[in-house]
């Protein structure tokens, strides 16, 4: 008798979680459209790309500390929290979940095709600013007193493996190998990179992919032997601890890049694929307006012109 | 008596109705996952054929038209993880024995646990860690420009899959019933001897099944080797040249491919390929265990 009462109490227990797990189905569906609704009304999702969610994280913080509630940014609005969610997964992820609406605005850190503006004719594209790649080493490198300038050639013979070690490129260094770093072909900084300094050449087979600018940064920082692609803002953020190489004779700073004097430079871009709504109008407001900006300029970027 | 009896049948027929409904439930959660993947990969395989894409060697998603061989990444993994799995099945069948068959009943109760702990370290810990120390160690030590390597990969991974092997691998020898060890000492062999000739050809498939769960875990494992294989796109030569599994090369360009491009469906592909790998592994596995042991008895 005990035994079948067990029995029944497990029988029991999973039926009723079949059933509700059925409930549960049948209530999303039900709810679906005005939870959705709902919870667009409530939060704005923003996501893409690494470099440049930092800036807009921030910027989020500060725009619901300062207002808190929406009918405080506008009093029309309703008295509701303001929630923005911020998250990262490159710039190809900021493209693609602004087009199937994963997330209501994407951050893209390159310029945008052909064929995807193609797929959001009704979309609109805000610039925040531009991002440099500076030619980071090692601060400890040699190459930082013996050769501070490199011309975009050399920077293409070392990317594309044609220059194998330090010493290749100038007797008076050491006879290691450089250890390329890059990020993943994908990605936005190395279509930046491959525009303005390979230009269709294939970077070598060597060079160590990694999966962020931050790791990135890191492997310089921590590789006596590296040279890479470090986004400027990084540079800013990590100050004495990357060395950065001049090109062609210029040297990344503020104004360089903004007069574009420093060539390999991309903007820094959000997406929306529809017109956005009132309230996603107003965050981009608050991004690009002064605080907004200001934000931009002390991650080490360069803000986009008022 | 008889109201009992019904009730009883009624009760067992259901119990049977809703393993079935559970179990089948998980079955078509795999076939959907599949069926998914497959259909997701599919323009590529068409476009380019199997033999290109798994036999091409050159990778590079932005050239036009764009080349998409997954050869070398194919070869990674099967480096990464079968060089992880020879280095910790020794190891894990070792200690496996030891527990089941030689260790002080305190003594296993101390090593169990511990050995259980290592499975719940989050993956990225153990990246975090190999890349702070065993990378570190490499550059210093052997002298190499950049430390990374499908051989600390597989290190960091040994260490991984060591709690499956052991547990798998200990629950299978003690599945073997006593009689067999009383009858191997009544008749005067020596303890190792019991567990070299009979416990162990007893047990051998369980075994071979221990590491092949290890060898899927440690095929599939992603942001360790992420961190720790170098990622490059070179046939790895070696198990102490740079490579990218094929786990890595999913988590590094999903989010940076164009949804609906070659690129994306080819990285799609690759899933399936590892799916394939670990599946037919098993499958292999199982049907091994069908054909009834070629032990010599």
């Amino acid at each position: 008798m005990v035994r079948n009462n067990k029995l029944l109490a497990v029988f029991l227990v999973v039926l009723s979680l079949f059933l509700l797990a059925g409930c549960g189905q049948n209530e999303s569906k039900a709810t679906d459209q005005t939870g959705d609704t709902a919870s667009q009304m409530q939060s704005i999702k923003l996501g893409g790309s690494s470099t440049l969610a930092p800036v807009v994280a921030q910027c989020a913080d500060s725009f619901t500390e300062e207002y808190k509630t929406w009918n405080k940014v506008d009093p029309q609005l309703p008295e509701e929290p303001i929630v923005i969610f911020v998250s990262t997964g490159g710039s190809g992820f900021g493209v693609k979940a602004a087009l199937d609406d994963t997330v209501d605005i994407g951050m893209v850190s390159r310029e945008i095709k052909d064929e995807e503006k193609e797929k959001m004719p009704e979309g609109k594209i805000f610039k925040l600013g531009s991002d440099a790649l500076t030619m980071a080493v090692h601060p400890r490198n040699e190459v930082m007193q013996v050769k501070p300038d490199l011309t975009t050639d050399e920077i293409k013979s070392i990317f594309a493996g044609e220059i194998k070690t330090w010493k290749e490129l100038d007797v008076k260094l050491l006879g290691n190998s450089i250890v390329l770093a890059i990020r993943d072909l994908g990605g936005g900084a190395s279509q930046v990179f491959d525009e303005f300094i390979m230009k269709g050449t294939p970077v070598a087979k060597e060079a160590i992919q990694l999966p962020s600018m931050g790791a990135l940064a890191g492997k310089v920082m921590e590789n006596q032997n590296a040279i890479g692609y470090v986004s400027f803002g990084l540079v800013k953020q990590n100050e004495g601890q990357l060395g950065v190489l001049k090109v062609d004779g210029v040297t990344p700073t503020l104004e360089t890049i903004s007069s574009g004097e420093y060539k390999i430079a991309r903007p820094l871009l959000l997406i929306t694929k529809d017109a956005p709504n009132t309230k996603e109008q107003l965050f981009i407001d608050y991004l690009l307006s002064d605080e907004g900006l200001k934000v931009v300029e002390e991650m080490g970027f360069v803000p986009a012109a008022n | 008596m008889q109201f009992k009896a019904k009730k009883q049948l009624y009760l067992n027929t259901s119990m049977g109705l809703i393993c079935l409904l559970v179990s089948s439930g998980a079955m078509l959660l795999l076939l959907a996952i599949v069926f998914f993947i497959a259909r997701e990969s599919w323009p590529v395989w068409s476009a380019m054929g199997p033999a290109q894409l798994i036999g091409g060697l050159d990778w590079n998603p932005l050239a036009k038209p764009p080349l998409l061989g997954l050869g070398a990444m194919i070869c990674s993994t099967l480096w990464t993880a079968l060089g992880a799995i020879l280095l910790a099945a020794p190891i894990g069948l070792c200690s496996a024995i030891f527990l089941a068959e030689f260790a002080p009943a305190w003594l296993a109760a101390i090593i169990r646990p511990v050995l259980n702990v290592l499975t719940g370290i989050p993956s990225v810990v153990y990246g975090f860690l190999g890349a702070a120390v065993l990378v570190k160690y490499f550059e210093i030590s052997w002298h190499m420009a950049s430390g990374e390597s499908l051989f600390c990969a597989s290190l960091v991974l040994t260490v991984m899959v060591l709690p499956y092997i052991v547990a798998a691998s200990e629950s299978a020898l003690r599945a073997v019933p006593s009689e067999y060890r009383q009858a191997a000492l009544a008749l005067g062999v020596s303890r190792s001897y019991a567990v070299l000739k009979v416990l162990l050809p007893l047990t051998a498939r369980g075994l071979l099944g221990a590491l092949i769960l290890a060898f899927g875990r440690a095929a599939g494992e992603t942001m360790a080797v992420l961190m720790l294989a170098g990622n490059i796109l070179l046939f790895p030569t070696s198990w102490f040249s740079k490579g990218e599994p094929l786990s890595a090369l999913i988590a590094l360009e999903l989010g940076t491919s164009a949804t609906g491009s070659l690129h994306y469906h080819a990285l799609f592909a690759a899933g399936l390929v590892l799916l394939a790998f670990v599946m037919g592994v098993n499958l292999f596995i199982n049907i091994l265990m069908h054909y009834k042991g070629k032990r010599g008895t």
